[in-house]
């Protein structure tokens, strides 16, 4: 994974870098050139802004990878990804495994129900409905 | 004596004063957890005493589908026809047992509505309640060791008893004392967002937060399908010059470039160190032909250092060269 990623990166920094020569090339027709985007200036403003998109593009495949992995259908793996802006892609990618996910049930042990029993009385917690 | 009765009545000893100190430190800190959340004078100024936004449809979660169900409540209020049965492929992590904050947002989008996160004060929150927006909050139910992750939606309150209002979970109408919610909602760094269909912007939401929210908008649906959110946002904060340089793109995009020119010279005007402001600036002129105009632009954004810097120096000498 650490050397596809690096791989990746190189041919990456290198696609772009090429992507970019034909505007210096070419006699321009000043027409075609396009308008910077609010979103490169929104992330220029986060960070450094083609490392940036670097990591933007490979976190899409990351985030792609951790769906199928928390068990997510194939067919509906592509549709998730690309509803998440390039920002949440990242955080995805980066932290997935610590993101916390709303579910709203608790298997607690013995000891732990009565210490939160105790806590829910006190108003510091809300696990059990009965306590009010 | 053997020494493992000694060891046994030491360590007696020992667990027992160790309790004891473990029953008196729970308690100093439950004592300073415990106190009510501080609402602003404000606040209670601002607000009418109650609030209740009934017309929040139910869904009750199913074993730990809090999130899907929360989406399907705030969606159908916003008038999106969908259900859980629909949102749950789209949201919901098998593995984990949950859904997680960024898809929660993305799902919103898919259903073409903007998702904002609000400000995580007890005060905002109240106030995008009076307003009529119901909020998606995450909890953490339980102790940071065990923790207990929940999707609710906040509908109302009642200032004078100090409570809030919830959809939540199995319970259609659940009320809870504004510092036991606190408690749970500081937990999430008190994370909580509103649905707003494209065009509107609820009060309250900071200049940042809108901003992302909007741009994360433009990035699946389009320019175009942004361009009433950015109007919305230049409304309610005129002076920012990153919301006239956002309203610049999308006019452009939309096909009104003579209006597109007036924002992106509002945001030069507003900051005129926006070098990506200069060269779009340049770069609608240069194709309406006000090439005099478009050199000035142009070559205000080669000047100024940054990312777009070299882009302008191109389009500068392409002009000059014409």
């Amino acid at each position: 994974m650490k050397t596809l990623r690096a791989y990746l990166s190189t041919l990456l920094i290198a696609a772009l870098v090429i992507t970019s020569l034909p505007v210096a090339a070419t006699p321009t027709a000043p027409q075609s050139m396009d308008l910077v985007s609010t979103q490169s200036v929104l992330a220029a403003d986060r960070a450094g802004a083609d490392r940036e998109r670097i990591n933007e593009i490979l976190a899409r495949a990351d985030v792609q990878d951790q769906l199928l992995k928390q068990g997510v259908d194939l067919d509906e793996v592509e549709a998730r990804v690309a509803a998440l802006s390039d920002a949440e892609a990242q955080q995805m990618a980066d932290q997935l495994e610590q993101l916390p996910a709303g579910a709203g049930v608790v298997g607690a042990l013995f000891a732990v129900f009565v210490i939160l029993l105790v806590t829910d009385i006190l108003g510091l917690t809300d696990v059990y409905p009965f306590t009010r | 004596m053997p020494p493992m009765l000694l060891n046994n009545r030491l360590l007696n000893n020992i667990f027992s004063n160790a309790r004891l100190a473990g029953v008196f430190i729970m308690l100093l800190l439950l004592s300073g957890c415990a106190r009510n959340p501080v609402l602003l004078q404000s606040t209670y100024q601002a607000l009418p005493p109650h609030a209740e936004i009934t017309s929040v449809p139910f869904y009750a979660q199913t074993k730990f589908q809090c999130g899907p169900a929360t989406l399907a409540m705030v969606l159908n209020h916003q008038g999106v026809d969908t259900d859980v049965e629909e949102l749950t492929p789209q949201v919901f992590l098998p593995e984990r047992d949950g859904s997680v904050q960024p898809e929660m947002l993305a799902t919103v989008r898919r259903y073409e509505r903007l998702a904002y996160p609000i400000r995580g004060t007890m005060d905002t929150l109240l106030g995008h309640l009076a307003a009529g927006d119901p909020v998606v909050v995450m909890q953490n139910l339980s102790l940071p060791i065990f923790p207990m992750w929940h999707y609710a939606v906040a509908i109302g309150y009642d200032l004078p008893n100090e409570t809030l209002i919830l959809r939540s979970g199995e319970i259609e109408r659940h009320s809870m004392s504004f510092s036991r919610f606190d408690a749970t909602w500081a937990r999430t760094e008190r994370w909580g967002f509103v649905v707003a269909k494209p065009g509107t912007l609820p009060a309250g939401i900071s200049v940042r937060n809108a901003l992302e929210a909007i741009s994360a908008y433009e990035e699946t649906h389009g320019p175009r399908a942004t361009l009433s959110s950015w109007q919305a946002f230049v409304k309610r904060h005129p002076t920012n010059a990153m919301g006239q340089f956002a309203l610049g793109n999308a006019l452009y995009a939309d096909q009104q470039p003579d209006a597109a020119i007036e924002a992106f010279r509002r945001a030069t005007e507003l900051d005129p160190t926006m070098g990506a402001a200069w060269l779009n600036l340049g770069l609608v002129l240069t194709q309406l032909e006000a090439v005099e105009a478009a050199i000035d632009a142009l070559t205000q954004a080669a000047w100024l250092e940054g990312s777009w810097q070299q882009q302008a120096r191109l389009a500068l000498d392409a002009l000059k060269k014409f």
